[in-house]
């Protein structure tokens, strides 16, 4: 290997590499070859159907033939966001509920679980237990709670017995969104409990050894130690739980059927869906699926902002 | 360099694999003159599926340059099987479809025009409710297959212990009669429920509503696809839903095909096919305990009903569309082997459904051997078509969260009806 000696301040002197023009150009060239394949998947199957919802989010389009498409401009921007619609609300409004509340119900589980699993022994059993529900499959997680919300199902059983009346948790408007919102923080617990296992595993135990010769209780050490450090994680927690929160529908659709009582639980990626494929509108849904991307993105952009404001890693 | 002309190799390969993947167009050539016809429906089980498969198996005996391949999915499946594969250029030749889709299929050039000597023959030998199922505008979509009305079925046992001999034949009488035979336990839940305004199915509140509302002599949508349904008819009929559900006499969460039969719900107002199911979960039962009647209206003698439809049409990018309509033709036209109806007329009546084609219709009427199929085949005398439009399908979701505001969030009837209407995009 060649190395070039220069002079690095007062009597230093520090092996710099030399690069070799050819060389690399020809790595580069193997890089760009090796990384072709995954380039060219993305292509396919993100980049260019992205630019086609674009183009059809100024379009009015029914399907089946491109022939058919004819340029509106920005009529279904217009139809989308006008408050005389149903999108902007209830559907965007129970969009942002059932994410916010998902992943709010979700974090706060998960944390609390993660630091009692943490401290328990057969932790791997626990994991384990707390993960199943995201091996499950949506259709027989909905399907079970779906069961368990029925009027004479097993939530309502337990009430009566309780000497409270049953309550319509799917078919009264005021709870089925809380209520699918429940089922879709629990099923999400399992993910997040992992990472948060493994970010508290990475705290050093010196901290907590220094923390309790100082006199610091269980509270404090959880507070002024286990949530600081833990905060790489949460934000990644945080951030994968809001995406899937704002774009989950399959769950929606198994408890609900249709988004409703009365577009109860109708959210924005159930609606494109409908417009889409039962409408044959897909210039509106593609509109949809604009707006959301742009939300999406300023919550995501967000969150990252306060992190770094924060000082945390994030790169 | 060797590595990545390999690697150009497989990146050529990949994408001619992709485009031959993608781009195989609707249907095969096959060897030699011989065409292979591909058909989607959601025939996909049963009865229905058996009956498809034995004509399909009998024309391909006798065709062997034309063959007939059934491609089959459920029917939750099928417009979006049909949406994704037909964009995907590999859309069947024969697609079997639900009338309420026509217009969105016929815009976005999907289904064939029908040639004009089978269209005048359809016309011609079709009944009124079956072709105006499966007509947008002035076009005919394809072959009318499935034909439902909506009929009002209802428990004789219950209706009989609430001191109710006869089926009721007014609204004031159906209100009365849900009223009378609804049951709720101490806890205030529902042991049978007196009057079932939801079926199952897409928009499941709609098609009662509808019915109540033809009983009124009123419409859904006009030909253009503008609501017609907020005015007095649509209220007086929402209205009537209105205070059987403040009167706790129906409730949206009740669904008929899992209660009725166990005898949680007293009266329901549903679809004709229904009968197939009832007879085979309720066994001796059904002969004992079911009953069918036409669905009144506000007024002595004034009745109502839906009829929906299916039709089985070519696609327009097939490549064998002559083929295609030559097989229809055949299926929907050849005799039985047992008596005087068309195959598929039997194999319609054999699952407990309308035969649309006249003639069939009238023969089957001669001996109906059930007496509960006799206001089922009455009502496609008089009931209201499914509107069909571009745009039909927007609409109906919206009158649904509409009723279903009404039903179970108390939401007044008129102001329902307005929000519903403007929902509602002529097209």
């Amino acid at each position: 290997m060649t190395t070039a000696v220069s002079k690095a301040g007062a009597g230093h002197t520090v092996a710099a590499p030399v690069s070799r023009p050819g060389k690399l150009h020809r790595e580069g060239r193997a890089a760009y070859l090796f990384l072709s394949p995954a380039l060219l998947f993305f292509c396919i199957f993100l980049i260019l159907p992205f630019m086609f919802a674009i183009v059809l989010a100024f379009s009015n389009w029914g399907g089946f033939d491109l022939g058919t498409m004819k340029w509106s401009g920005i009529a279904n921007f217009k139809e989308v966001l006008s408050f005389d619609g149903t999108f902007v609300k209830p559907i965007l409004v129970n969009t942002l509920l059932f994410a916010f509340g998902a992943v709010f119900m979700a974090t706060f589980g998960s944390v609390l679980v993660a630091y009692c699993i943490d401290r328990l022994s057969f932790q791997g059993f626990w994991r384990v237990l707390y993960f199943l529900p995201v091996v499950a499959t949506v259709v027989a997680i909905g399907n079970v709670w779906k069961m368990m919300y029925q009027p004479a199902g097993l939530i309502n059983a337990v009430l009566n017995k309780l000497g409270v009346n049953s309550v319509g948790f799917l078919s009264d408007a005021s709870y089925a969104l809380p209520s699918v919102t429940v089922v879709h923080a629990w099923a999400s617990i399992g993910g997040a409990v992992l990472i948060l296992t493994a970010g508290l595993k990475a705290i050093p135990d010196m901290y907590y050894e220094a923390a309790e010769m100082d006199g610091a209780n269980s509270w404090h050490m959880f507070w002024s130690i286990t949530l600081p450090l833990l905060r790489p994680a949460l934000l990644f927690v945080l951030i994968t739980q809001f995406i899937g929160g704002l774009q989950s529908f399959a769950l929606i659709i198994v408890m609900t059927g249709d988004g409703g009582p009365v577009n109860a639980t109708n959210v924005a990626a159930f609606e494109m869906y409908q417009r889409a494929f039962k409408y044959g509108a897909w210039g509106t849904a593609s509109a949809m699926a604009m707006v959301l991307f742009v939300i999406i993105l300023a919550i995501t952009l967000l969150q990252l902002w306060v992190a770094r404001r924060r000082g945390e890693e994030t790169s | 360099m060797r590595i990545s002309r390999g690697l150009g190799l497989a990146v050529a390969a990949g994408l001619l694999a992709t485009v031959a993947a993608c781009g195989g167009g609707s249907s095969s050539g096959g060897g030699g003159d011989k065409v292979e016809l591909t058909l989607l429906s959601h025939y996909s089980d049963g009865p229905s599926k058996e009956g498809l498969d034995k004509m399909i198996q009998e024309w391909n005996k006798d065709n062997p340059k034309i063959q007939v391949k059934a491609q089959v999915v459920k029917f939750d499946d099928l417009l979006t099987t049909m949406t994704v594969r037909q964009t995907g250029g590999r859309g069947a030749d024969i697609v079997s479809a639900y009338g309420l889709w026509g217009g969105q299929l016929m815009k976005a050039n999907v289904v064939a025009k029908v040639p004009d000597d089978i269209a005048k023959k359809i016309k011609a030998e079709y009944s009124p409710a079956a072709l105006g199922a499966v007509t947008t505008g002035d076009t005919l979509l394809g072959y009318p297959t499935e034909l439902n009305t909506y009929v009002l079925f209802y428990n004789k046992k219950i209706l009989a212990a609430a001191g109710i001999t006869k089926p009721p034949t007014t609204w004031a009488e159906l209100a009365d009669a849900a009223k009378k035979t609804v049951k709720r336990d101490a806890k205030g839940n529902i042991q049978v429920e007196g009057l079932s305004l939801i079926q199952d199915g897409d928009n499941k509140s709609v098609h009662p509503f509808l019915s109540l509302l033809n009983s009124a002599g009123g419409k859904f949508l006009g030909p253009d696809g503008s609501p017609q349904f907020d005015n007095d008819q649509g209220k007086a009929a929402l209205k009537f839903e209105a205070d059987l559900a403040a009167a706790k006499a129906t409730n949206p969460s009740i669904s008929p095909t899992k209660q009725f039969r166990s005898g949680g719900v007293a009266m329901a107002i549903q679809a004709g096919w229904w009968i197939g199911s009832l007879k085979t979960q309720m066994k001796d039962k059904y002969g004992t305990d079911v009953g069918v009647a036409a669905i009144p209206g506000p007024t002595p003698g004034s009745k109502g009903s839906l009829a929906y439809g299916f039709f089985m049409g070519v696609n327009e990018r097939s490549k064998h569309a002559a083929e295609a309509w030559k097989f229809l033709t055949w299926m929907n036209e050849h005799k039985a082997s047992s008596g005087n109806v068309t195959e598929t007329g039997k194999w319609l009546a054999d699952q407990g459904l309308i035969p649309p084609r006249t003639a069939d219709q009238e023969e089957y009427k001669k001996s109906l051997a059930d007496p509960n199929m006799a206001p089922i085949y009455e009502a496609a005398t008089y009931a209201m078509a499914e509107p069909n439009q571009p745009g039909a399908y927007e609409a109906k979701t919206a009158l649904h969260n509409a009723i279903m505001g009404v039903l179970t969030n108390g939401a007044s009837p008129d102001d329902a009806l307005a929000q519903a209407a403007k929902a509602v995009k002529p097209q």
